[in-house]
């Protein structure tokens, strides 16, 4: 009973602050706007890059799949490879970001109120940005390179790497992933604060992270008993698996509703225990940077 | 904008004249730790900020337990390990308290100084207002818009613009972009950096980037500002400007927090003052009264400081180096006259030119002593009284025709005057070996605040500068009891006159 009244306050007072962020949200715009700005500020194409660098980097997986590494189990290996690639770099650059969100904002926390939570936020929302720009140059390599085995794009029985109705998912897959990585940032952020070792602990921590998600493997391939666990315990894996379930594996393996409520649930739990813990720890914020 | 500022501030002396007057520079109840509470009965309105029972601690880490081995350390109840034996010293945790059960309330449309000596919780508070801090017990409450200039263009961003920054400094001050727009303007202006709006903030000036950074500050329609120190950088020009423009928010009805070193702007902004010592508040009420106890008990303790020192050191003044005769022995053997001539007859070689015939520390000012009329040695003086400033030299080696000079600064870094005994047409036509020199001012025309003094000895051209020491010592200046002028930096004596067509 106690607990349960004890969880109404919290989600109240969660949803308080919530709302107190909200009357920021242009601050949050900013800050995003900031971060875009300032990466490629001193660039001669500017801007452009954002579209120019995915493109170049799928340029070199795609000649790499297609002519030297040739694999055999997935036509089209590089876009069953970059589907989840991109969505694992933002995943990446956002924790390296977020780590560091709040302790090199240290002059900003020292000498302004405003809400704390919108540093990582922004960090998670420009890396979004950067993922979405990188979507049509996903679009583009989709297109060359097909293989008759894949079938036509757009056609009703192409089995990999098709453009059908099953985007409709990637919106709500997005704010999940969003979720999860405010969440995990909030974490990782305010830890960071306290302990410095956090960031030299992640830097490894990603390496390991990267191959426990299927990235460059399916988790079909691994055969293991309980494939199950692995998506519990690693939210990134199911969500790129949704990912690679509407770019790439077109036929029965369609996304699974129950798999994305539950995914979209768990990475829910991970936001808002990442908040609470984020809140309590912000309030020693401006003495202990 | 200034004269109306002058003109509240002659109303609130009128009703300084009512209370009790410090005329004498020892008060009681002025001691840290008894807190004297002056009510002012002026009307109150709404409570916008509220301080009740509130305390801030800051724990002192010597070595900050800032890593996982540190938390395992201390998760287990584990000592730091020893080296040979021997414990190292536990990691001394020190507290202090920054604030200490501080109780206040500040109205609607005041503007409160906070003042104190370093440490004393002025900012800690400012920073507790801003809800940067979270006190560790007792309630902060503030109700509306707080802004604060705790320090001028802190969130601008090197690589963006101008423009840039002032959208994303208002929006870090809760402004949303439509608002800041219809602001942009006056910002600009204010800031007087037109030209440069779309240059990447890292080619301004300091100078550019403060004036932006107050310019933005002020201008989102703050119902609280809180400014901490924020006049003791920039240009003077500037200064002004700001406070002006502080006063034209203060007659707007914003409530203005200003914590600041700088007494003569806190008296002439605020009408109340809170002090605070050591995180505990000594006394809060009409600004001219606070102040005055501040600096009388400021002044007690520069004299129980010069008593001290007095007594520490035998002689009145510092002795000179020991080592007089050898460098002398030395000097004039290399002039070449007799190796037997004894240290008094070396004078008589030299004096060989002008500039470069004195070697660094062979002649310098040892200290500055005020002294008062009858010749003692004071801290605190009045205005219009004589106050004598006495320049005590050591003279290693015989200059002629030295010229001393001095300078008086405000408390703001502002230079007052520049007298020196060249321009007096005092001529002194030799040192050598220990004395002084006095600068007398028969009636000292400043009113009450801490005034600052540079020294400098010239040769006889006034190009070679033989010592220097900028703002060495300072005095304090209290208002004499019967003067009623308290507004600005100096007592002019003048007379009115009232003429009907």
């Amino acid at each position: 009973m106690r607990v349960c009244f004890y969880f109404f306050f919290q989600a109240y007072d969660l949803l308080a602050r919530a709302r107190q962020s909200i009357l920021y949200r242009d601050l949050l715009y900013n800050l995003v706007v900031r971060d875009l700005k300032v990466r490629y500020k001193h660039s001669f194409l500017g801007f452009f890059w954002s579209l120019l660098n995915p493109l170049l980097l799928m340029a070199v997986f795609t000649y790499v799949f297609t002519n030297i590494f040739k694999n055999g189990d997935y036509p089209m290996f590089h876009i069953f490879f970059l589907s989840a690639l991109l969505p694992w770099n933002w995943c990446a650059s956002s924790v390296t970001g977020t780590l560091g969100s709040i302790v090199n904002s240290g002059y900003l926390i020292k000498k302004v109120y405003f809400p704390r939570e919108l540093l990582p936020f922004a960090v998670v929302i420009s890396n979004m940005i950067n993922y979405v720009l990188s979507l049509p140059a996903l679009f583009f390599f989709m297109f060359l390179f097909r293989v008759p085995e894949a079938g036509d794009i757009f056609s009703p029985n192409c089995h990999h790497a098709c453009i059908n109705e099953h985007i409709v998912w990637l919106p709500l897959l997005i704010v999940t992933q969003v979720m999860f990585l405010v969440g995990l940032g909030f974490f990782l952020a305010a830890l960071n604060v306290f302990f410095r070792d956090t960031s030299v602990l992640v830097e490894v921590g990603l390496q390991a992270w990267f191959f426990l998600t299927p990235i460059i493997y399916s988790v079909e391939v691994l055969k293991i008993e309980y494939p199950q666990l692995l998506y519990y315990l690693n939210p990134m894996a199911s969500i790129v698996t949704i990912y690679r379930n509407i770019f790439y594996f077109n036929d029965a393996n369609s996304p699974d509703p129950a798999f994305m409520l539950r995914t979209f649930i768990e990475c829910g739990i991970i936001l808002a225990l990442g908040y609470l813990f984020f809140m309590r720890l912000s309030r020693t914020f401006g003495e202990e940077i | 904008m200034v004269h109306l500022a002058n003109r509240s501030e002659a109303q609130e002396v009128v009703d300084d004249q009512n209370g009790p007057h410090p005329n004498t520079p020892r008060m009681d109840g002025v001691k840290p730790g008894r807190s004297g509470k002056i009510v002012s009965g002026t009307m109150r309105t709404q409570k916008v900020i509220k301080f009740s029972k509130v305390s801030k601690r800051f724990i002192l880490h010597h070595e900050r337990p800032r890593s996982f081995q540190d938390m395992v350390v201390n998760l287990f109840g584990l000592r730091t390990p020893s080296r040979r034996g021997v414990p190292l010293p536990e990691p001394a945790n020190q507290e202090f308290w920054a604030l200490r059960d501080i109780n206040f309330s500040i109205y609607a449309g005041e503007a409160v100084g906070i003042i104190g000596e370093n440490g004393s919780g002025k900012s800690t508070s400012l920073k507790l207002m801003s809800k940067i801090l979270e006190p560790n017990s007792g309630g902060v409450s503030v109700k509306g818009k707080v802004s604060a200039l705790l320090e001028l263009g802190t969130g601008f961003h090197p690589e963006l613009t101008g423009r840039e920054n002032i959208f994303l400094n208002g929006s870090l001050l809760g402004l949303s972009r439509k608002e800041m727009a219809s602001r942009y303007d006056t910002i600009v202006d204010f800031a007087e950096i037109r030209d440069f709006i779309d240059t990447p903030i890292k080619h301004y000036s300091s100078g550019m980037v403060m004036r932006l950074g107050f310019a933005v500050a002020i201008n989102v329609d703050p119902d609280i500002l809180l400014t901490d120190e924020v006049l003791a950088v920039g240009d003077e020009a500037f200064q002004r400007k700001c406070l002006d423009y502080i006063s034209t928010l203060r007659r707007r009805g914003v409530t203005i927090i200003f914590v600041s070193h700088a007494l003569d702007a806190v008296r002439s902004l605020c009408r109340r003052v809170i002090w605070l010592d050591h995180g505990r508040l000594i006394a809060d009420g009409p600004a001219g009264e606070v102040i005055d106890r501040y600096l009388a008990y400021e002044n007690e303790k520069h004299a129980e400081r010069l008593m001290a020192e007095h007594e520490s050191r035998p002689a009145n003044m510092p002795a000179l180096p020991t080592a007089r005769v050898a460098p002398d022995e030395e000097m004039s053997a290399g002039n070449g006259a007799e190796p037997d001539m004894g240290p008094h007859d070396a004078e008589e070689p030299s004096f060989t030119g002008a500039a470069s015939g004195h070697a660094p520390g062979e002649v310098q000012i040892t200290g500055v002593t005020f002294h008062d009329e009858e010749g003692r040695q004071a801290g605190v003086f009045y205005t219009e009284r004589p106050i004598a400033i006495r320049i005590h030299y050591a003279a290693r080696q015989r200059v002629e025709n030295p010229v001393f000079g001095l300078a008086l600064y405000t408390e703001n870094g502002t230079q007052l005057n520049g007298p020196n005994t060249r321009f007096a047409g005092y001529s002194i036509p030799a040192i050598e070996g220990t004395g002084n020199v006095d600068y007398t001012i028969d009636s000292l025309p400043l009113l009450a605040g801490r005034y600052y003094v540079t020294v400098a000895l010239t040769g006889s051209e006034m190009t070679d500068m033989l010592d220097h020491k900028h703002l060495v010592d300072s005095f304090i200046v209290q208002p004499t009891p019967g003067l009623a002028e308290r507004a600005g930096l100096v007592y002019i004596p003048s007379h009115w006159s009232f003429h009907p067509e």
